[in-house]
């Protein structure tokens, strides 16, 4: 079998400038792109025969639910992990995301999400100084759908094929409105339902999104990302309505 | 440093981008097509039409802050918006994205399309004297000329099929980014329908161009 040849986008530090090696590792079956990467750490030798400081990358659980190898693989934005070699089209090309500010190589600094979801106090608080007791029961249907909702991992993939989501834009993102409508869904989070609401009628909020819908198309968790960014707009657009007449 | 516009405001006018797109700009040109499409029916009932636009109390306030305004401010939001955003319908390509990209496109084409069709006819009105234009004659003659050569009737089409395009998926942009239809297969649906009513406008608009193209009436001034 022919080698699989890798054409990596190499960048050393945060503020450096980026460059393509190409590598050549042996054929292997069922191989993806983090094992290949992996054989590559073993001995990093250029197609040249150059030896060359090690690729850097993410990952994690290797089994899609950790979201960290997120990478553009060929051009487009998924998990390096699932990525199988004998799925692909050869030669490979391996580029970090072009969203988030590279830290080295393949690696990825994606704090603004984290950021994003505690501008959106996206999370039930709970805690106090006394026991507030047990929450409401919740449908099964609302359970149901929930549960898809939560399934986020934060992989940055409906980000970064988001054509109005730029680097140095204030975009939330379909992630973030997807947690903002998981969060206003909980009966104990509906109670901060408003604050919630508030916080993506900004610049960078519900507004600002094109309905170009390639977020749903590429989360790999299959989130209706679209269904949560309507749903958003019609509760942000309710309350901008309410308050024209209860302010 | 970039311009940006402030958080309290921010919402509030992106709303009004896309509720201008609607009425009064997308009311005005569904109007306009009909009242244009007149012209496939008889010159004097195209005459009738314009008349009674121009009989209408308080047009030129209502031209003003009726119309031009409001299209400057879509336009103008527009504009702004699309220089922000990144299109990358060369990497993902999906139809939805593909609609995204167009609507873009052809909202840069109808704003240039605009300036010349305003120029070819408003301008010339303001320049001779409204009471000359009123007469209807003078506007059957410009549009006449307008639609003499392939040149001009093709750019009347392309002005034409973009508005069209726009205002279609604007609807349904509109709907989805107030919220009237959240569901996948609700989305699904009313693109549908709405494209349906972009073909509508569509087959109106060239209706009339072609009228105007293949049966040039002259009609002699009464002054
Ligand atoms: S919504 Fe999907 S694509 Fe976006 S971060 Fe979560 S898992 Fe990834």
């Amino acid at each position: 079998m022919k080698p699989i040849s890798l054409k990596i986008k190499r960048q050393d530090g945060p503020n450096g400038r980026s460059y393509w090696q190409t590598f050549e590792t042996p054929y292997r079956p069922f191989a993806n792109v983090i094992s290949c990467l992996q054989e590559i750490q073993k001995s990093p030798v250029t197609r040249e025969g150059k030896k060359v400081p090690p690729v850097v990358w993410d990952c994690n659980c290797l089994e899609e639910v950790c979201g960290s190898c997120t990478m553009l693989v060929n051009g487009k934005v998924r998990q390096a992990c699932t990525a199988l070699i004998d799925n692909l089209e050869g030669p490979l090309t391996l580029e970090p995301m072009s969203k988030f500010p590279v830290v080295r190589d393949l690696q990825v600094d994606r704090s603004r999400m984290f950021e994003n979801l505690k501008k959106t106090n996206s999370w039930i608080d709970i805690d106090g100084t006394h026991d507030i007791g047990e929450g409401p029961a919740i449908p099964d249907q609302d359970r149901a759908t929930a549960y898809v909702l939560s399934e986020c991992m934060t992989c940055g993939c409906c980000l970064e094929a988001c054509p109005q989501f730029t680097l140095d834009n204030s975009f939330l993102g379909a992630a973030t409105f997807s947690q903002v409508r998981l969060f206003n869904m909980h009966p104990t989070g509906a109670t901060q339902k408003e604050k919630r609401l508030e916080a993506v009628m900004k610049e960078g909020g519900i507004t600002d999104c094109g309905n170009a819908q390639v977020c749903v198309e590429v989360c790999p968790k299959k989130i209706p990302l679209t269904d949560s960014i309507a749903e958003m707009s019609r509760e942000t657009s309710l309350l901008s309505i309410k308050k024209i007449f209860n302010s | 440093m970039k311009f940006r516009i402030p958080d309290r405001y921010h919402f509030l006018l992106l709303k009004l981008h896309s509720l201008t797109g609607i009425v009064p700009v997308g009311l005005f040109l569904v109007v306009h097509l009909a009242f244009n499409s007149l012209r496939t029916v008889g010159a004097s009932q195209y005459q009738f039409g314009i008349d009674i636009i121009n009989n209408i109390p308080f047009l030129i306030l209502i031209e003003v802050f009726g119309i031009y305004v409001p299209l400057l401010f879509h336009s103008a939001m527009g504009f702004y918006l699309t220089f922000l955003a990144k299109p990358n319908i060369k990497i993902y390509r999906y139809p939805r994205n593909a609609l995204y990209t167009m609507q873009r496109v052809t909202g840069a084409i109808v704003f240039v399309f605009l300036v010349y069709h305003v120029g070819t006819t408003f301008v010339p009105k303001m320049f001779y004297g409204k009471h000359l234009f009123e007469a209807a004659p003078f506007l059957i003659d410009i549009m006449n000329q307008e639609f003499e050569t392939w040149g001009g009737r093709l750019i009347y089409l392309i002005g034409i099929f973009s508005a069209t395009f726009h205002f279609a998926n604007g609807l349904w942009g509109f709907c989805v980014s107030w919220g009237l239809i959240v569901g996948r297969n609700a989305q699904r649906n009313a693109g549908f329908a709405f494209a349906f009513v972009g073909l509508v406008l569509t087959f109106w608009g060239v209706a009339t161009v072609w009228e105007f193209s293949v049966n040039p009436v002259s009609v002699e001034p009464n002054m």
